[in-house]
C-alpha cells in the first residue's frame, strides 16, 4: 500500500509542476531537471527489482518453455529430464507435469486449501472486527489481541507447535483421552494444513478488517438502526460493504500467501496430496528437475496473478473513491 | 507483489525524454551500490566475518592460506573448526585455514553455478576444498573439480575401491555413515534380523514404524533403496550404483508396489515424515517403536538425550541398509591446489580419521588396523569397506520422484 502511494506521489508531482510552467527557456530547463531527478530517484528500486526479480522470472518462464540456452544453460546441464525446444518454444515440461496424476491432485489440494483458508480467515476476521466495532468491551479486545499474537511467532515455530498439538500423541488427544474420548489425529492431514494456515494468516486480515470497520462513522450505523435494521442486516448491508476494499485486500493477500506457502504444509501436511510450494522445492532439489519446478512455479504464478488482479482492482477503486486517479 | 508494484514505471516518467548524463551516472552508481549490497547480503558468510570471497591464494608472507567450503549442518562446522583445522594448523605451522559455511547447503545451486562460471573464466572460485553433497553430484557432472586418485592424493591409496569409485574420479571420500535400524527395546524384545523379518514385523505392528520420504533424507532413502534392491539381481544393483541406468529402473516396479502395500501399516496409516530428524523425534517421543536412522545422527541424539537410552540399534542383513561416504572436492581453478591436496591427505591420515570418529561418530574410510585400538573397536561392526553404497545420484533423484508418485 505505502509503496504504491509513494511512487504515485513522486510520479505525480512533476506532472503538476508542469502545469504552471512558463514558456521561458529557464522554466523549461528547471522542469526538465526536476523530471530527471524524479526519474532517477524512482530508477534504483525499479532497476534492482527488474534485475533481481524481473529477469529471473523471465528466465524461469522461458526455461519452463524449453529455452535452455544462455543464462539457463547451467541449470539445463545439471538438471534431469530437461526438454529443449527445437523451434521457438515447447510445452513438453507442462505436458509431462499434467500427464502425471500427482500434479492435478496436488493442484486441486492447493486450490482447496487456499479457498477454504481464505474464507475461514475472512469469516473470523469479520466476526472479530464486527464484535469490536458494535459491542467492544474486554472480551472483544482480548479476542482481537489474541488473534494478532501469531504475527509475532515465526511460522516455522508455529507450524511445529501446531503439529505437536494435533499429533497422535499431542495435547488435544491427551486432553480428550482424560475423559475417555478419542479426538481425531489432525497432524499430517490437509485439515491440519488449513488450521495452521488460518492461524498464520489471521492477524493481517484482522488488522485490515478491524481498521476498515473502525473507519465507518457511527452515524451510518445509528441511521440504519433507527430505520429498523437488526444487527445482522447492519453487518451485511453496512459494515461489510463499507469495509469492502480492506477486506478484498486482506483476502487477496491471504490467498496469494497460502497458494505459495512452503513451511506450513512442509511441517504439518501429508505426503500426498502435497501443496505446490513444497512440490516446487521437491522437484528442484530432490528430483533434480529444475524445468518442471519452473513450470509448477509458472502455474502458481498464473493463479496468483488472477488473485492479484482483484487486488489491483480494489486498489484502483479505493484510489478513485479518494479522488487520486 | 512488491515486484509488480515497483516494476511498472509510470507512463509519465517515460515521456520525460532522455535523462541527463549526470542522472545516468548517479543512477548507475546507485544501482552498483545496491547490487553490491544485495550480493554481499545473500552469500554464505565466512567464519571470520569477512565475505565469502576471501581469496585462497598465498599471502606471500611465507605461510599459505587455504579456504574450506562447507555445505552442511553445524556439526560439520564444528568438525572442521574445532577438530580438523586446529590439528592441521598445529602440524603445519604457517598455514592458515579459513572456513566458509553454507548452513544446510541452502545455496548449493548458487555455489555450483559460481563454480561453473569461475571454471569457465579460469578464476579462483574463492575456496580450495569443498565439503558438500554436490561434490559427487552436480559438480562432478559439470566437470568443475580436479580429477583425484591415489596418484594425486596419496592418502587415497588406503581407501577401499568401492567408495572411491562412487566418487566419480573427483570426490575424495573422507568419512562414512550408514543407516541402522533403531528400535525401542521396551516395546520390541527381539528386533528383526533380516529385511524380510522387518517387513513382516511392520505388517504385524501397524503404526509402529516410520521412515521419512526419501526425498527429504537419507535414512528413509536407505530403507526404500534396500526394499527395491531386494527385488533386483546383483548386476542390476551394481548398474544402478555405478551409472545413470534408466533401463534398469523398470525393475523398481515390484519394490515400489511392496512399499505401497506397506503404507497402511506405517505410522498413522501412511505418514512419511519430512527429514531424518522428524523420524528421530517420533522415536524419541515414543510415537513409533522402530525406524531406520543414520548412525551418526542417532548416536548424537542419544548422547544429547533426545532419544532415550532404551532405544537400541542393530543392522539388518540380506540385504543390509545402505550407507555412504561423504566426499571432498578440489575446484579445478583453485589457486592453492597443493595446499588443498595436503589438507585432504591430513584428513585421510589416521590422525584426521580419529578426530572424525571421535567428534561426529563418522565411520573411518581407511582400514581399521591403522587406527587407535579404541576407535577400531567401536567401529568393528561398521566396517566401512562393507558398506552397501546407495545409488548413483541421478538414479536416486529418479527413485525419489517415483516413490513420490507411487507410494504415498
Amino acid at each position: 500500500m505505502t509503496a504504491l502511494d509513494h511512487s504515485a506521489e513522486t510520479a505525480r508531482r512533476p506532472r503538476e509542476a508542469r502545469r504552471p510552467a512558463r514558456p521561458g527557456g529557464a522554466g523549461r530547463r528547471a522542469e526538465r531537471r526536476r523530471a530527471a531527478v524524479g526519474f532517477s530517484m524512482a530508477l534504483p528500486p525499479v532497476l534492482v527489482i527488474s534485475l533481481f526479480v524481473g529477469l529471473p522470472v523471465v528466465l524461469a518462464v522461458a526455461f519452463s518453455l524449453g529455452v535452455t540456452g544462455g543464462l539457463n544453460r547451467t541449470a539445463a546441464v545439471i538438471g534431469q529430464d530437461v526438454h529443449s525446444t527445437d523451434g521457438l518454444l515447447t510445452t513438453a515440461a507442462y505436458e509431462q507435469l499434467f500427464a502425471d496424476p500427482r500434479f492435478p491432485r496436488d493442484l486441486a489440494a492447493t486450490v482447496l486449501v487456499t479457498v477454504v483458508t481464505t474464507l475461514v480467515v475472512l469469516g473470523l476476521a469479520i466476526g472479530i472486527a464486527v464484535l469490536l466495532r458494535l459491542r467492544g468491551g474486554w472480551a472483544a479486545t482480548l479476542l482481537s489481541g489474541l488473534a494478532v499474537v501469531p504475527l509475532f511467532i515465526p511460522v516455522v515455530i508455529a507450524s511445529w507447535a501446531i503439529l505437536t498439538f494435533y499429533s497422535a500423541d499431542g495435547f488435544l488427544r491427551s486432553l480428550f483421552a482424560q475423559v475417555g474420548l478419542q479426538a481425531p489425529v489432525l497432524g499430517f492431514t490437509v485439515t491440519g494444513v488449513i488450521i495452521a494456515s488460518v492461524w498464520v494468516n489471521l492477524p493481517f486480515a484482522l488488522l485490515m478488517a478491524a481498521s476498515g470497520m473502525q473507519a465507518i462513522p457511527d452515524a451510518l450505523i445509528d441511521a440504519a438502526r433507527d430505520a429498523g435494521a437488526g444487527t445482522l442486516r447492519i453487518v451485511t448491508r453496512v459494515l461489510v460493504p463499507l469495509a469492502g476494499i480492506p477486506l478484498v485486500i486482506a483476502g487477496t493477500f491471504t490467498a496469494i500467501g497460502v497458494l505459495g506457502q512452503f513451511t506450513v504444509p512442509y511441517f504439518t501436511g501429508p505426503n500426498a496430496p502435497q501443496q505446490l510450494g513444497v512440490d516446487i522445492s521437491k522437484y528442484f532439489q530432490s528430483f533434480n528437475q529444475p524445468q518442471q519446478a519452473a513450470a509448477i512455479a509458472v502455474v502458481v504464478f498464473v493463479i496468483a496473478s488472477g488473485v492479484a488482479a482483484t487486488y489491483v482492482w480494489a486498489n484502483f477503486r479505493s484510489a478513485k473513491q479518494e479522488g487520486r486517479v | 507483489m512488491t515486484s509488480v508494484r515497483h516494476a511498472v514505471p509510470d507512463p509519465a516518467d517515460r515521456s520525460k525524454g532522455t535523462p541527463t548524463v549526470a542522472t545516468k551516472r548517479l543512477s548507475a552508481g546507485l544501482v552498483g551500490v545496491a547490487a553490491l549490497a544485495l550480493a554481499t547480503a545473500c552469500g554464505p558468510v565466512a567464519s571470520g566475518g569477512s565475505s565469502a570471497d576471501t581469496g585462497g591464494s598465498d599471502d606471500g608472507a611465507g605461510g599459505s592460506r587455504l579456504t574450506v567450503f562447507i555445505s552442511g549442518d553445524t556439526n560439520l562446522q564444528d568438525l572442521w573448526e574445532q577438530g580438523l583445522i586446529p590439528a592441521y594448523e598445529e602440524a603445519n605451522p604457517g598455514v592458515q585455514v579459513d572456513v566458509v559455511l553454507d548452513l544446510h547447503g541452502e545455496h548449493d545451486q548458487q555455489t555450483v553455478a559460481k563454480l561453473v562460471t569461475s571454471t569457465e573464466a579460469g578464476d579462483d572460485p574463492g575456496f580450495d576444498l569443498v565439503d558438500a553433497g554436490f561434490v559427487v553430484a552436480s559438480a562432478a557432472e559439470a566437470g568443475v573439480l580436479h580429477e583425484v586418485g591415489p596418484d594425486v592424493v596419496s592418502g587415497l591409496a588406503d581407501v577401499h575401491d568401492t567408495i572411491l569409485t562412487a566418487g566419480k574420479g573427483v570426490g575424495i571420500p573422507y568419512r562414512a555413515s550408514s543407516v541402522l535400524l533403531a528400535y525401542d527395546s521396551t516395546v520390541v524384545a527381539e528386533p528383526p534380523q533380516t529385511l524380510d523379518d522387518l517387513l513382516t514385523w511392520i505388517e504385524e505392528n501397524p503404526g509402529q514404524f516410520a521412515y521419512n520420504s526419501p526425498a527429504t533424507g537419507g535414512s528413509g532413502g536407505a530403507f526404500v533403496t534396500t526394499v527395491l534392491d531386494s527385488y533386483l539381481s546383483p548386476e542390476d544393483q551394481e548398474a544402478l550404483r555405478t551409472r545413470y541406468a534408466e533401463d534398469v529402473q523398470e525393475g523398481w516396479q515390484p519394490g515400489f508396489e511392496r512399499l505401497a502395500e506397506l503404507g497402511p501399516s506405517m505410522y498413522q496409516g501412511g505418514v512419511y515424515p519430512n527429514g531424518n530428524s522428524q523420524v528421530l523425534e517420533l522415536l524419541g517421543s515414543g510415537s513409533i517403536a522402530m525406524a531406520p536412522v543414520w548412525s551418526d545422527q542417532f548416536i548424537t541424539a542419544v548422547e544429547n538425550g533426545l532419544i532415550s537410552e532404551d532405544v537400541h540399534y542393530t543392522q539388518i542383513t540380506d540385504p543390509s541398509f545402505t550407507g555412504n561416504a561423504s566426499y571432498l572436492g578440489i575446484p579445478r581453478t583453485s589457486d592453492n591446489t597443493e595446499g588443498a591436496i595436503d589438507l585432504a591427505n591430513f584428513v585421510l591420515s589416521p590422525e584426521g580419521q580419529t578426530i572424525i570418529a571421535e567428534q561426529i561418530a563418522g565411520y573411518p574410510v581407511i582400514p581399521l588396523e591403522m587406527l587407535p585400538e579404541g576407535i577400531a573397536e567401536t567401529f568393528a561392526d561398521a566396517d566401512p569397506t562393507a558398506l552397501r553404497p546407495s545409488y548413483f545420484s541421478e538414479n536416486t533423484d529418479d527413485m525419489n520422484n517415483m516413490w513420490d508418485q507411487l507410494v504415498p
